[in-house]
């Protein structure tokens, strides 16, 4: 753990910034690899946790299904674009800890697009998932009273169209933008509003309709098999 | 059926049964390549830089996927002139104005600039297809199982769920019809979402219970218990160590012969291009010639016969 903390530590305290300072000395298109570096750096500290603490195996497989489960559920309902893939997530962040939703989130935003095509997206999908998971946690783990479905759905719709949904958009800014100008990002962001509202909406609903059924199933599974025992900090 | 999609990950995804040379090579050779290659896409903003990349790529992408390439390369046309067309809108700097719009000079400077931002994307799009066909999930894992264990193992079994779980996901829902209970494409909005919450929450039943399963294996065949090992199918051989050798030599010489500068606005410069055009072409072309030097050795050898 605490070698983990250390290498966090210096991601944050020298990496970023680092590549930040470089970034901006350059000129020309590097704006575009420094914020994609800052982002992947930005994903160290919580791959590095998860890698040194040598996770059990029941913990690592249910992540593992968690991730399967939101990357499948894409084709569960008939509705063309109607994503449950981030409710999913967030549920996992909610149910087994901020660190777990984060996980759910980088790890099935990567592994999905192995299936369709990776691309300069990965990483924003990787970062928008993951702290969507990472949100839901912070805010829900542990607080059995406040986990009603209408709270927890308005929270979805919110943190999908102010955080994770403009996330993704950056993507979009980045790659076709030739200035960081105020008024491109206004365009862009603008205009993937209504693509975010309907993500939003499909999150909420899903949300509202089945959050409390998989929140039972995980609670019960961790009761029932004594999991994620061993970390009462997280 | 609208599972297509998710049958299984692309066709080629044991790569090394492609009928590609350089996707048979070591996955850090590869690796190596395509991070130059996309990293050099994003950056240089040279018009012949760019045209280059995007040549090199769309070739490479022909070879590898053939017929199914054709459609991506097609799609990026329009993407082109439309990115090409928007920027102006954004960027009104530079001398010669060509018309007015809402006021604002669209200037042929921005046009051209906008030319070079949505070729680095066209760029970009070609190479990363290159790359999600050539480095395939399980040269990934080759690459990086041994710095991140533990997440590689993850990733790996996540790949593997997903195929099985859409599997499931289809019994469930064909047994839900058998009964007469699923949803069709006539029903309405709610009672999809309705049914496809169902299918989900048996999903989760089946993964959830089978996930416990694996893991109590797990742990009966030692997880955790040592270092892992793993099955290798990629070993460096001499082709290979000669293939990066020569991609960094020449990644090199791209970096320090100059000759990538140009800039657009407020003023338009383009920089001579030298020697590091035709190593930047040669580095790009490195799959391509290796694809087709193969290909033509075989046509030989079959001939021959």
């Amino acid at each position: 753990m605490r070698q983990s903390t250390l290498f966090s530590l210096l991601t944050c305290v020298v990496l970023i910034p680092a590549t930040l300072f470089l970034g901006t000395r350059l000129h020309g298109r590097w704006y575009y690899l420094t914020c994609t570096l800052v982002i992947i750096e930005v994903m160290i500290p919580f791959f590095l946790a998860f890698e040194t603490r040598k996770p059990q195996a029941r913990e690592l497989v249910t992540i593992a299904v968690m991730c399967a489960l939101s990357v499948a559920s894409r084709v569960v309902v008939l509705i063309p674009n109607f994503k449950p893939m981030t409710a999913i997530i967030m549920i996992t962040g909610i149910a087994l800890g901020p660190e777990a939703g984060f996980l759910t989130g980088a790890v099935g935003a990567f592994a999905s697009n192995f299936f369709f095509s990776q691309g300069p997206w990965t990483p924003w999908q990787m970062m928008g998932y993951g702290f969507g998971g990472f949100l839901a946690g912070l805010v829900f783990y542990r607080k059995n009273r406040r986990r009603s479905p209408v709270v927890l759905a308005i929270f979805g719709f919110l943190t999908i169209q102010l955080v994770v949904g403009p996330l993704l958009d950056c993507c979009t800014f980045f790659t076709t933008g030739s200035k960081l100008s105020w008024k491109y990002a206004a365009a862009v962001f603008g205009a993937g509003v209504p693509y975010n509202f309907k993500h939003a909406l499909a999150c909420a609903l899903t949300m509202l309709l089945f959050s409390k059924p998989l929140l039972g199933k995980l609670d019960r599974l961790i009761t029932k098999y004594g999991m994620m025992n061993t970390r009462l900090e997280a | 059926m609208r599972l297509s999609a998710f049958s299984g990950p692309r066709k080629g995804i044991f790569s090394f049964m492609r009928q590609d040379a350089f996707s048979k090579c070591h996955p850090l050779t590869n690796f190596v390549f395509f991070v130059g290659a996309i990293g050099f896409s994003v950056v240089f903003q040279h018009p012949l830089y760019l045209a280059a990349s995007c040549a090199a790529g769309a070739v490479y992408l022909v070879l590898l996927n053939g017929k199914k390439s054709w459609k991506l390369i097609a799609g990026l046309v329009p993407v082109f002139f439309l990115l090409s067309a928007l920027n102006p809108l954004f960027n009104s700097y530079g001398e010669r104005v060509l018309f007015h719009v809402f006021g604002k000079p669209y200037t042929l400077e921005a046009l051209f600039y906008g030319m070079a931002i949505a070729g680095i994307f066209v760029a970009m799009m070609l190479w990363f297809n290159c790359y999600s066909a050539v480095l395939t999930s399980d040269k990934f894992v080759c690459l990086f199982g041994s710095l991140i264990p533990a997440l590689s193992l993850l990733l790996v079994m996540v790949l593997r769920m997903i195929p099985n779980l859409m599997r499931k996901a289809r019994q469930i829902s064909d047994a839900r019809k058998s009964i007469g209970k699923g949803a069709g494409e006539t029903d309405n909005f709610r009672e999809k979402v309705a049914d496809g919450m169902n299918i989900l929450s048996s999903l989760t039943d089946w993964a959830l219970e089978g996930s416990i399963v694996t893991a109590d294996s797990m742990r009966a065949r030692g997880y955790g218990g040592a270092k892992r090992t793993s099955f290798q199918i990629y070993r460096m051989t001499a082709r290979d160590y000669l293939l990066l050798g020569f991609s960094i030599l020449l990644a090199f010489i791209v970096m320090f012969a100059g000759g990538t500068e140009a800039t657009y606005t407020p003023v338009l410069y383009i920089a001579p291009p030298g020697w590091g055009l035709a190593a930047y072409c040669l580095y790009l072309l490195i799959p391509s010639l290796l694809h087709g030097k193969e290909a033509l050795q075989w046509r030989i050898s079959i001939s021959r016969i």
